[in-house]
């Protein structure tokens, strides 16, 4: 990229544009030039030179994509935490005790912090807030179909299922998109830190339905009681979660990806260290637990058009 | 990666501080980094290693090693626990204990074999932690615990993803990343009904609100370092 040709049409964008950039031309310059190199470099070279082989088509996604998308994800799920606390006109609070509440209001104050930052970060770039969507968490969209939640608004364990569909869905969904923003350390360490958050609110969620009788692990696991009758969509959340093979590229000291090892959990790696031992299935199932699994941005854009129109 | 983190939206900013932390991390602690070159020289061939010093490469390789130190000690822990638990110990608090023990053993075994003969030296060897700054005699002092190692993992994970060259790695990483907040959380609830995302993890205000913890590699090892028999220098880790 002709990186001074670049800057001077930034200058030429900033000077002509009809927004009103006075207040800081140059934080709004930096962000325009980090925008700019987003829309010139999609699909991230780091990513694309070290996708496993067997990957499937090469992804093309901008960090404002990124941005858009987990902002979205938090947007619903304020709205959602929100209704369910009776913060929203019109919806009732849901029959939870004090103290469900008040974890309730940690999550959703969280989401509209995260909410502030990613919009921050979207409007610092130069681009545009997309309008606030229109929700329906019954999943009728509006009355013109069956609902799939028909009960969401007045059953705390339709609502608390949901939550958590809509958690495990955002922890998998960071950790495929913290691969298109990989040459920016700011906005990795950002991605990493909502991830790890959303992870204890999907955690939170889940020990709180354990609490109320479902049979649920903190974390995800084979032993969760399956989902019943889920939509495509909500399915896919759990797709691919039972995974026991995990696969890295080696490296060379040079930083070269050498060839792709899958890790042997499946057959010489000690890990089975229970007295007395599990069994074979019963120790690979843990090995399940312990890895949660990305998703592409597409299960979350699915899964959001349940609960909009 | 961070060679091209002034492409990002504040990336220059972020650049300008961690330079700023890591010449003074180093001028710190440069006289261990010089008095640590002889760390692959230990003599001691006895499992159990109690003395000597770890030094972590400025790579990769470092990086797993910290992760594979942060697993030893997480399944020792928990293992401890299993072995001698408290009185008021509940059966649900062992099934969750021996889940979170199995996944710290696959943690440590895939690091293991992962690093291979890149693996330290202390490491590779066994180290005698010592858990004895915990209260492992009680439900509560216990689960104290777990929350400290807990939120400490996370945050080291969160320091330590940036600073990998090899994407598959940081992959591999982010998925046990999630796993050790969902350990954290669930152990905070134990602590303190609705403590899973407290303001002393997730920053309450600013602008960071919203974000959970991060530590810098020299951070998490002067965290651990009550509880490893071997000097933890971490140093090389800040200047990725």
């Amino acid at each position: 990229m002709d990186f001074l040709n670049l800057l001077a049409r930034l200058a030429d964008l900033d000077s002509t544009s009809a927004a009103p950039h006075t207040a800081a031309p140059r934080r709004a310059a930096l962000g325009r030039l980090g925008q700019a190199g987003t829309a010139l470099l999609p699909g991230l070279l780091l990513s694309a030179l070290s996708q496993p082989a067997t990957a499937g088509t090469l992804d093309t996604r901008t960090r404002l994509d990124v941005l858009l998308l987990t902002r979205q994800l938090a947007a619903l799920g304020n709205e959602l935490y929100s209704r369910a606390l009776g913060l929203v006109p019109g919806y009732a609070a849901l029959p939870l005790t004090a103290t469900e509440k008040a974890g309730l209001q940690v999550i959703q104050q969280q989401e509209t912090q995260r909410i502030t930052l990613f919009s921050q970060l979207i409007t610092d770039g130069g681009a545009t807030l997309p309008a606030a969507p229109r929700y329906d968490f019954t999943g009728s969209k509006n009355g013109t179909k069956p609902a799939l939640y028909p009960d969401i608004q007045t059953n705390p364990d339709t609502f608390l299922l949901v939550a958590q569909v809509l958690k495990d869905l955002a922890v998998r969904v960071y950790k495929s998109q913290v691969e298109f923003v990989g040459s920016d350390a700011y906005l990795i360490e950002t991605l990493l830190r909502s991830h790890s958050a959303e992870a204890r609110h999907a955690a939170h969620l889940r020990t709180l339905r354990r609490q109320r009788g479902a049979v649920v692990k903190s974390w995800i696991s084979p032993d969760d009681a399956p989902l019943a009758t889920p939509p495509a969509a909500v399915a896919r959340v759990y797709e691919g979660e039972s995974n026991i093979i995990q696969t890295y590229n080696t490296s060379a000291a040079n930083g070269d990806l050498g060839p792709l090892v899958s890790v042997p959990f499946d057959s010489t790696l000690p890990i089975n260290v229970a007295t007395p031992p599990l069994s074979p299935e019963a120790i690979l199932r843990k090995v399940a637990e312990a890895f949660d699994e990305p998703a592409d941005a597409v299960v979350a854009i699915n899964v959001v058009a349940l609960f909009t129109y | 990666m961070a060679d091209l983190a002034d492409t990002s939206f504040s990336g220059r900013a972020l650049r300008r501080r961690t330079f700023l932390r890591v010449a003074s991390a180093t001028a710190a602690s440069s006289a261990l980094i010089l008095a640590g070159c002889g760390k692959d020289d230990n003599p001691n061939p006895n499992p159990g290693v109690t003395s000597g010093q770890s030094v972590f490469a400025g790579n990769d390789t470092g990086i797993l090693n910290l992760t594979y130190l942060l697993a030893q000690i997480q399944a020792a822990f928990y293992q401890k626990v299993l072995t001698t638990p408290p009185a008021d110990f509940t059966a649900d608090d062992k099934a969750a204990f021996v889940d979170m023990r199995d996944h710290e053993v696959i943690y440590r075994e895939f690091y293991k074999s992962a690093l291979g003969t890149s693996a330290d030296i202390n490491l590779a060897q066994g180290l005698e932690f010592n858990f004895t700054p915990y209260t492992l005699t009680t439900r509560k002092g216990v689960y104290e615990a777990a929350r400290t190692l807990e939120d400490l993992a996370v945050g080291a994970y969160n320091g330590v993803g940036r600073r990998l060259r090899n994407f598959s790695y940081l992959r591999l990483q982010l998925k046990i990343t999630s796993v050790k907040a969902r350990h954290a959380a669930f152990v905070r609830d134990q602590v303190e009904p609705n403590s899973f995302a407290g303001a002393d993890v997730i920053t309450p205000t600013g602008g960071q609100a919203g974000l959970d913890t991060i530590k810098t590699p020299v951070e998490v090892a002067k965290l651990l370092a009550p509880l490893v028999p071997v000097v933890l220098v971490a140093d090389n880790l800040m200047l990725l």
